[in-house]
């Protein structure tokens, strides 16, 4: 299959989700006026006055924001989980990112605050600490479920240490590398929010922030809109790159 | 005689815990000899073999291989599931950087039609029988006749036809091929084997070294019973 209709394929199968949400929107929005909950419709209708310079400014700065923090997650996440895997220190690793797991979101953005002041520090910071935990121990638990029979081969083959990496470690990663990109970036776009929420003057979480403040519910769901559909953009996007570049590492067992 | 000594191992010993599997074990492997270790379910057979292929420190004794280092074909097919058959037979080469002879291509093609994988070449593991994979496993150990093997129940999942094609090829294409391998299938011993360590206990300890006629004679006499066959032997 092309690539360009595997992306379309994966497109269609993350917005099946997405339709899912828009219709049980849909079915809420009948039994509450709209200056709660406003219909799909009735944001889409407003749409074209939102969709100014100034909102494409808040947009690029949030998906910086997201992108790096999700990085520095990715990042430390994925080589902490590794490097726990291969140093055999999983349990103590396993526990830290528990711990850090437990810090409550508001908090540590107040604490990002008062330290680095407003800007784009505390909501990268927030993404980052808040999804790397999650990612370190979905790291943790696909490393172990690496072959270690395949691993006993190949020392028997007098392999170096990269040819082990390469043949053991780094495929029981791809799986790994793929969930870690889902799930770290659905984080990351919730946190992000919470970030500019505390800790931000401009971005979509700032925008949401003031809609909220101000009782705009369509502007607030048509910003909830925009997260999501930029979710599904990035979901669609890594699916399809793993579809068709690493498909022969997902086999059934 | 030491010239063609391959293997000695002196006084081997392996604990788990307080679990003694070997017990003061040696004897010794001439090049060019096939021996079947035959002892029952559980008394230490693979961990013998994973002792001398260095996966396993022994607790105590030594492991003098004088030979090359051997190949090792375990009991499970070990495939690397994101590899095809072919990839997967030709791994070692490729991992040793060592790009095949127009020879070793008709090896790999005369071992593909003895068992009979010509047509799953390109297949995944997950596709084929169990059978087959070891038949992969096999290829992959057995291709470029290596020097020294060491086997673990090498036939435990293929059928007797294609066991007994396996075991000829074995013998025509590479005759001089010293080999160990465990069993408790008593048809693959004659069929390969020149020689069985039997292990009368439920532990590995002092193996009455027998030909393969010496053997059957005592088996068929003892009426398949290995304990029968054990004190035969000590009386």
């Amino acid at each position: 299959m092309k690539p360009s209709r595997i992306f379309i394929s994966s497109l269609l199968n993350e917005a099946f989700g997405v339709l899912l949400i828009i219709a049980v929107w849909e079915g809420v929005s009948l039994f509450y006026p709209s200056y709660i909950i406003p219909s799909p419709a009735a944001v889409v209708t407003g749409i074209s006055a939102l969709l100014t310079v100034d909102f494409a400014h808040h947009l690029w700065i949030t998906a910086c924001r997201i992108i790096a923090g999700f990085l520095i997650a990715f990042g430390i996440g994925t080589l902490s989980g590794v490097a726990a895997a291969v140093m055999k220190i999983t349990k103590p690793v396993n526990s830290l990112m528990v711990a850090l797991q437990v810090v409550p979101g508001t908090i540590l953005g107040v604490v990002f605050l008062l330290m680095f002041g407003i800007g784009s520090s505390t909501p990268i910071l927030l993404v980052a600490v808040l999804t790397l935990p999650t990612l370190a121990i979905n790291t943790i638990n696909g490393m172990a479920k690496r072959n270690i029979a395949q691993e006993e081969y190949l020392k028997t083959l007098q392999c170096s240490r990269w040819q082990v990496a390469r043949l053991s470690y780094i495929p029981a990663l791809i799986p790994v590398l793929q969930s870690n990109l889902s799930l770290g970036m659905s984080m990351a776009v919730k946190v992000v929010v919470l970030g500019e929420f505390i800790g931000s003057q401009d971005g979509l979480g700032y925008l949401l922030n003031h809609a909220r403040i101000m009782f705009n519910m369509k502007e607030v769901f048509f910003y909830l809109l925009v997260l999501m559909l930029f979710t599904l953009l990035f979901q669609a996007l890594q699916s399809s790159v793993f579809s068709t570049f690493l498909r022969k590492y997902y086999f059934p067992e | 005689m030491k010239d063609d000594l391959i293997l000695e191992v002196n006084n081997l010993c392996k604990e788990f815990g307080s679990h003694q599997v070997i017990r003061c074990l040696s004897f010794e492997i001439r090049s060019g000899n096939r021996v079947a270790l035959f002892a029952p379910s559980g008394s230490g057979k693979t961990t013998l073999i994973r002792i001398l292929a260095g996966l396993e420190p022994p607790t105590s004794g030594n492991i003098n291989l004088r030979g090359p280092k051997p190949v090792i074909i375990f009991q499970e097919p070990r495939l690397f599931p994101y590899l095809t058959v072919e990839e997967n037979i030709w791994l070692p080469f490729r991992l040793h950087q060592i790009s095949p002879s127009a020879e070793m291509k008709r090896e790999y093609q005369q071992w593909l039609e003895v068992c009979e994988l010509t047509h799953c070449t390109d297949q995944y593991p997950y596709q084929l029988s169990g059978g087959m994979k070891q038949k992969t496993a096999l290829i992959r150990g057995l291709l470029g006749r290596p020097a020294f093997v060491l086997m673990d129940e090498p036939f435990h999942s293929i059928g007797p036809v294609s066991k007994t094609a396996i075991i000829n090829h074995i013998k025509e294409t590479n005759p001089q091929m010293t080999a160990i391998f465990t069993t408790h299938n008593l048809e693959e011993i004659p069929l390969l084997a020149q020689s069985v360590l039997f292990f009368k206990a439920n532990h590995l300890s002092f193996p009455a070294n027998l030909s393969v006629q010496h053997f059957q004679s005592l088996f068929s006499e003892s009426v398949f019973h290995p304990q029968a066959i054990g004190s035969s032997i000590a009386s």
